[in-house]
């Protein structure tokens, strides 16, 4: 049997289908863990080699991909349905939140409630001490027996920003394998392990809206209550009317194409007020923010919580360099954080991650941007 | 250690029928349908290996023809019989069917037949005056399984027979999960057509045989050649055919045996589990049931999840069916016996063979009592904490 007497622990791997998580799982198997490799069937259609959605994550393709590994790797597969969770954790606070004005970040919900609670209660159903996936992130002890959550050495893959509601708990029983390697290092290993996906292209688009080829905005259109969708004028800082629109599920903090409004200098979405259902639109100029404020912070380890600001850099969107500021904690999860420089763009529903160096410290959602 | 305990999807491969199939080999190959020896060598064992398949449901040997499984034998029933009944447009099955009559009832409808599904009671039970009542001149066929694969329930269909030939139409019953757990006879039950699965009996998987009463009775399928009386042309399967003939004559040879040991394995089993699983629920008739399924509803552990980590533990066992990717989908025959889909999500089937042994179901049974503590308290929190 495979579990020999110097078998290391069991860990499930989540498995996508795709070169990194693939990797992430053969690493595993190679350095002697009990490797149980799953799958997660999120939305409603995708698992039927009919449903044709190629380009997106988690499809028939996706999965096939997966248990081929597996069984080259020699290690269990398995397909979970979680398509429940997935509606009510992911899809119906992705849609809430485009209908109330904000610009949600849905893989940010995904790995806090799909991967990191559900599946990882799942795992310690199926007798697993650990959860592991191909996130490029690096996880740490410190000396104190505490836990780090590091930025990944390939700087152009880290993935860090996506799991800073990680908390200690999690990461004591979470495994990043790919932390430490480059996505050339990724694609070379698998190719020497000889995995058929070696060469696959990586997923770009919100798995789950890109399946029908279609936008977020279409995706929330289909998916909202026709009631909740509000339509409404789009206005100058001063209050004119330039035009309107049919719904503030269909812009986002800084957009330019598609406001419906032509100027001889282009306009930039500056503010969406969900309560008049105000698109507020200004020149470039105009953009640019002190700071913001958050909620729903956590951190990775609140042991370090400091009642002073502290000096940080922060991250306001996944592909936006670290910029310094301050960080001050405040009550009820919120926080205040300045920038050293204005900063454009600051969207209410995008998370705000706070680095020390290469340690996530923690984050929390933007709510507000401050102006002052 | 592994111990297989879902022996409704498939059975191993019996000792008896890989003799049978050694045999076969070592003399050489032929095609049943040849004129030299090697092909009359061929037709000796295919026709005995028919023999044994007719003795084992109590048919003459002319009314089996040998289909490639279970699934085709249900389609070549169905559609074979409608095509026959010219003209009538209504048939009568049931909520609980194995896919293999529902698919093909699906598509009729989408041809425009009237499909009338009846549902059963709360133990997975048909009543046949619902049948009956369905009745009428339009009606082409009646099709329903005799035993169920997922909850083992047994329906008493005898009582069909002759108010469904009164109407002019013709009884198909479904046996692929009765043959081998129960006695069968297809002349006693009076039905015009049955199917037999051969891996559910110990045979090889890819053959299975359809009983025809009269082979005027339906249409093939499939055009091209004068095999099983161009009822089913083609080459057949003659290796599944001999391993099928074997795994009949050594089933129907010690049938009483080998359901009294089931019975006795599948009791034990509840017996266990109901001891140390407060709140557990059996799906089916207590009674009515072929002797080796029991379909379960465990508390507050997700069956997918139970599956899963039994089977990392060695222990075998299924759920529903599973989808092209291989995710596990709730039991349409739980829903229709009024089982919510929170339960049946939770439900497991464990299905026994008679190769089984005591000490086998013993370990299985301490096992599956420590997996489901360690699964409903990972998942017992699952309620709260919501994004």
């Amino acid at each position: 049997m495979r579990r020999g007497p110097t078998m290391k622990p069991r860990v499930v791997v989540a498995m996508s289908g795709g070169v990194d998580s693939s990797v992430a799982a053969a690493l595993l198997r190679e350095d002697g863990y009990d490797v149980v490799g799953v799958a997660m069937r999120l939305s409603a259609d995708n698992a039927h080699p009919s449903a044709g959605a190629r380009r997106a994550c988690c499809s028939y393709e996706d999965f096939e991909d997966a248990r081929r590994v597996a069984e080259r790797m020699d290690f269990p597969f398995y397909v979970v349905d979680m398509r429940d969770d997935f509606a009510r954790t992911v899809i119906d606070p992705f849609v809430g939140d485009y209908l109330a004005g904000r610009t949600p970040n849905p893989c940010l919900a995904c790995n806090r409630w799909i991967k990191f609670d559900r599946l990882r209660r799942r795992a310690e159903a199926l007798g697993a001490n650990y959860i592991a996936t191909g996130h490029y992130a690096r996880i740490e002890r410190s000396a104190h027996g505490r836990f780090r959550l590091r930025r990944a050495l390939d700087r152009q893959k880290d993935q860090s920003y996506f799991l800073f509601t990680l908390e200690q708990e999690e990461l004591a029983r979470t495994l990043f394998p790919l932390g430490a390697m480059t996505k050339n290092e990724v694609r070379a290993k698998a190719r020497t392990l000889g995995l058929a996906n070696a060469d696959k292209p990586e997923s770009q688009e919100i798995c789950f809206v890109s399946e029908n080829g279609g936008s977020y905005r279409d995706f929330v259109s289909r998916h909202a209550d026709p009631a909740k969708i509000k339509p409404g004028r789009i206005v100058d800082t001063n209050g004119a009317m330039l035009g309107l629109h049919d719904g503030i599920h269909r812009f986002t903090i800084g957009q330019r194409r598609g406001l419906g409004v032509t100027r001889p200098t282009p306009l930039y979405v500056r503010e969406i007020r969900p309560q008049s259902a105000e698109v507020v639109v200004s020149e470039r100029e105009a953009l640019g923010d002190r700071g913001l404020l958050a909620s729903k912070v956590s951190l990775t380890d609140p042991s370090r919580a400091s009642a002073h600001a502290m000096a940080v850099e922060v991250k306001i969107r996944y592909r936006h360099p670290l910029i310094p500021a301050t960080l001050t904690l405040m009550e009820n999860g919120t926080a205040a954080v300045r920038f050293a420089t204005h900063q454009p763009a600051v969207t209410p529903g995008q998370a705000c991650v706070f680095y020390l160096g290469d340690e996530v410290l923690g984050g929390g959602i933007i709510e507000a941007p401050l102006r002052e | 250690m592994e111990i297989y305990l879902d022996w409704n999807a498939g059975a191993p491969l019996r000792p008896e029928a890989r003799r049978a199939l050694d045999e076969f080999l070592g003399n050489g190959a032929g095609n049943p349908a040849s004129v030299h020896r090697s092909g009359q060598r061929a037709r000796r064992a295919f026709e005995q290996a028919r023999a044994q398949v007719a003795t084992l449901i109590d048919a003459a040997v002319r009314q089996i023809v040998f289909t490639s499984g279970g699934t085709e034998a249900n389609n070549l029933a169905i559609f074979g019989a409608v095509k026959a009944r010219n003209g009538r447009r209504k048939i009568i099955s049931s909520m609980i069917e194995h896919s293999s009559i529902l698919g093909p009832l699906k598509a009729l409808e989408q041809e425009g037949f009237t499909v009338h599904r009846v549902a059963p009671d709360a133990n997975g039970r048909i009543a046949t005056d619902q049948v009956v009542a369905e009745l009428d001149e339009s009606t082409a066929l009646v099709t329903l399984g005799l035993a169920n694969s997922e909850t083992g329930a047994i329906q008493d269909l005898a009582p069909l027979a002759q108010p469904v030939r009164q109407a002019g139409a013709l009884l198909h019953v479904d046996a692929a999960q009765a043959a081998g757990r129960m006695s069968l006879s297809a002349t006693r039950l009076g039905c015009d057509l049955m199917t037999v699965s051969g891996h559910k009996l110990g045979a090889l998987a890819g053959i299975g045989a359809l009983y025809i009463r009269d082979e005027h009775l339906i249409n093939p399928l499939m055009c091209g050649g004068p095999q099983e009386r161009g009822l089913r042309p083609g080459t057949p399967n003659i290796l599944g055919a001999v391993t099928m003939g074997a795994a009949a004559q050594t089933v129907g040879s010690r049938l009483s045996e080998e359901i009294n040991h089931m019975s006795y394995l599948t009791e034990r089993l509840r017996s266990r589990l109901w001891a140390s699983i407060p709140g557990m629920l059996l799906n089916g008739p207590l009674f009515a049931r072929i002797p080796n399924t029991l379909n379960l509803t465990f508390p507050s552990a997700r069956g997918e999840s139970l599956l899963i980590a039994l089977d990392l533990e060695g222990v075998r066992v299924s759920m529903g069916s599973a989808c092209a990717a291989g995710a596990v989908e709730p039991s349409h025959v739980l829903l229709a016996m009024g089982r919510s889909r929170r339960q049946a999500h939770s439900s497991l089937r464990l299905s026994l063979g008679p190769q089984l042994t005591l000490e086998q179901v013993e370990r299985a049974a301490a096992i599956i009592v420590r997996v489901w503590r360690r699964v409903s308290e990972a998942e017992a929190p699952n309620e709260e904490a919501r994004g």
